[in-house]
């Protein structure tokens, strides 16, 4: 059972919810970008939380089923298709042997999941299937390959309720935590971070997201290095942040302000270059509370 | 004196001091062991650096205010208790040859060494392993002897072979596989430290120690080595 590539594209990869137990080696979380999408596309197949998806940045993409099977795709819509014709999104989707999936032309957001009933079953490197360019872990899909991906017994016909259904092109907010040096930035700097519309910049991949604005001080400049977390924003020596994403590496010596709530930067995942944005803060006690009903409700458990 | 900050809505950070300290590293790498057997059903992940220790946990089972106290518990035990832990030395041949070491004539040059005393130098020490990050498994070795350090690169190497050994400031390092870098390299190691080899991840561990030992250009080719 398997999906052929036909057509390869910009970037397309296999990920899963991450690679989360070896930031001791050196190595990065890895994982999909947009944990929304994501997680949708896993439960409106009832697949386990962790089963691993294709991908599909900007789209470009051709694949051909070898297989009768389930299948979600959700996220950036890159006009989705079946056999050439506009496919249904954050449906579950009976597709036959033979049937050709493309994603052809992009029309928002920016990455599209593709699940598959069961998950795909690519090779497991370091407890986590996700592709890791930067750390030379896996590779990206290239024409010809073969995507394995395990049998169903089951049909699943799960829905989602339309709210769920995100609006990629709207300015967003980031809620942000007061985390590592947040308190060595003075008053009148943090009002000028909070006070203004940050704009995402074409520096914005799966390692990190650089923003331009008016640039905040602080007096010191580099640190020694310190264990990152996904979604802390550095102050660059520029006085610009950049948002640690996905593949960031393990440690970094620039101060950081804060760290963006982990289902803020779903929405980040899903922006362009040029996309406005503001950041909020948000507390400890709010920030666990809305993560746990996430994890629970998409029965995350590690 | 320890001082705990959070990273994010699953993560703190622990910081063991302020300044760079070779007495750190050891007891950070001792603490995360630890951390990892006692609280192993919330821990998710542990990543040490020089003065602190960044730590994620499950935030499905413990709260931050609960996790903060069980690692401020954990702390005051450390502190009573002197726990000796073995520390291991990884031995690590390197061809110190021009044609490999992209910076050592210029090393040479500007340090006014001959070869022979500048593979002394940085042969000589047994480095600490202070952290581990920018690519896997990629150690940060220190504290490098004054009369061989030298500033990173200004415009950093697009590609750097796998095996490079570096040396920026008072650190020195290889470069587990290819990878971009700025730093100054000076000679080529034959082993395999990349992750094509599975195992590699668990050869260093911060707290331990690396020391290299100089091969032949010869010996180098013998087994392999690329120019």
């Amino acid at each position: 059972m398997s999906f052929k590539v036909i057509k390869s594209s910009f970037l397309s990869t296999v990920q899963d919810y991450g690679r989360l137990n070896h930031g001791e080696h050196g190595m990065s979380q890895s994982g999909v970008m947009d944990e929304h999408a994501y997680c949708w596309a896993n439960h409106l197949l009832n697949n386990y939380f962790n089963d691993a998806v294709i991908e599909i940045t900007f789209g470009g993409l051709v694949l051909e089923a070898q297989t009768d099977t389930f299948i979600v795709v959700t996220g950036a819509n890159l006009g989705f298709k079946i056999n050439n014709e506009a496919a249904q999104m954050w449906h579950g989707l009976q597709i036959y042997k033979g049937d050709v999936l493309s994603w052809g032309s992009h029309k928002s957001g920016v990455r599209a999941y593709l699940a598959v009933k069961g998950g795909f079953d690519t090779s497991i490197l370091f407890d986590s299937r996700s592709v890791n360019l930067r750390e030379h872990i896996g590779a990206k899909l290239a024409e010809g390959d073969t995507l394995f991906c395990k049998g169903f017994d089951e049909a699943t016909y799960r829905f989602i309720p339309p709210k769920y259904i995100p609006n990629y092109n709207k300015d967003i907010v980031l809620r942000i935590l007061p985390t590592y040096q947040f308190n060595e930035f003075s008053i009148n700097q943090r009002d000028l971070f909070f006070n203004q519309d940050y704009t995402i910049t074409n520096a914005n991949d799966r390692t990190g997201c650089r923003l331009s604005g008016a640039p905040i001080t602080i007096k010191k400049e580099r640190m020694i290095s310190e264990g990152i977390s996904y979604g802390c924003v550095e102050i660059a020596t520029d006085g610009l942040p950049i948002i640690l994403l996905k593949d960031a590496p393990t440690i970094g010596g620039y101060p950081k302000i804060g760290t963006v709530f982990s289902l803020d930067l779903a929405k980040l995942a899903q922006r362009q270059p040029n996309t406005k944005l503001r950041f909020e803060l948000i507390d400890m006690y709010q920030a666990q509370k809305q993560r746990k009903k996430f994890n629970q409700f998409f029965e995350i458990s590690f | 004196m320890h001082n705990i900050v959070p990273a994010g809505e699953n993560a703190l950070l622990i910081y063991f001091g302020d300044k760079i300290d070779a007495t750190l590293p050891k007891k950070i790498g001792n603490f995360a062991n630890q951390l990892k057997n006692t609280l192993s059903d919330v821990i998710i992940d542990v990543i040490p650096s020089y003065t602190s220790l960044h730590v994620s946990y499950d935030l499905n089972k413990i709260s931050f205010q609960a996790f903060y106290n069980k690692v401020e518990v954990l702390l005051d035990q450390q502190d009573s208790s002197n726990s000796i832990v073995d520390i291991q030395t990884t031995h690590i041949p390197v061809y110190y040859g021009t044609e490999v070491g992209l910076d050592l004539e210029r090393l040479l040059a500007e340090k006014n060494l001959d070869l022979k005393s500048f593979i002394e130098i940085h042969t000589l020490q047994e480095y600490l392993i202070y952290a581990i990050g920018f690519s896997p498994a990629f150690s940060y070795l220190g504290e490098v002897d004054e009369r061989i350090q030298a500033p990173r690169l200004a415009t950093p190497r697009i590609k750097i072979p796998a095996g490079s050994v570096g040396i920026a400031e008072s650190q020195t390092a290889i470069y587990p596989a290819d990878s971009s870098g700025g730093w100054n390299i000076v000679g080529r190691t034959l082993l395999d430290l990349s992750l094509n080899n599975p195992d590699n991840i668990d050869k260093f561990h911060v707290g331990d120690k690396v020391n290299f030992y100089s091969i032949t250009r010869d010996e180098y080719l013998k087994n392999g080595g690329l120019l």
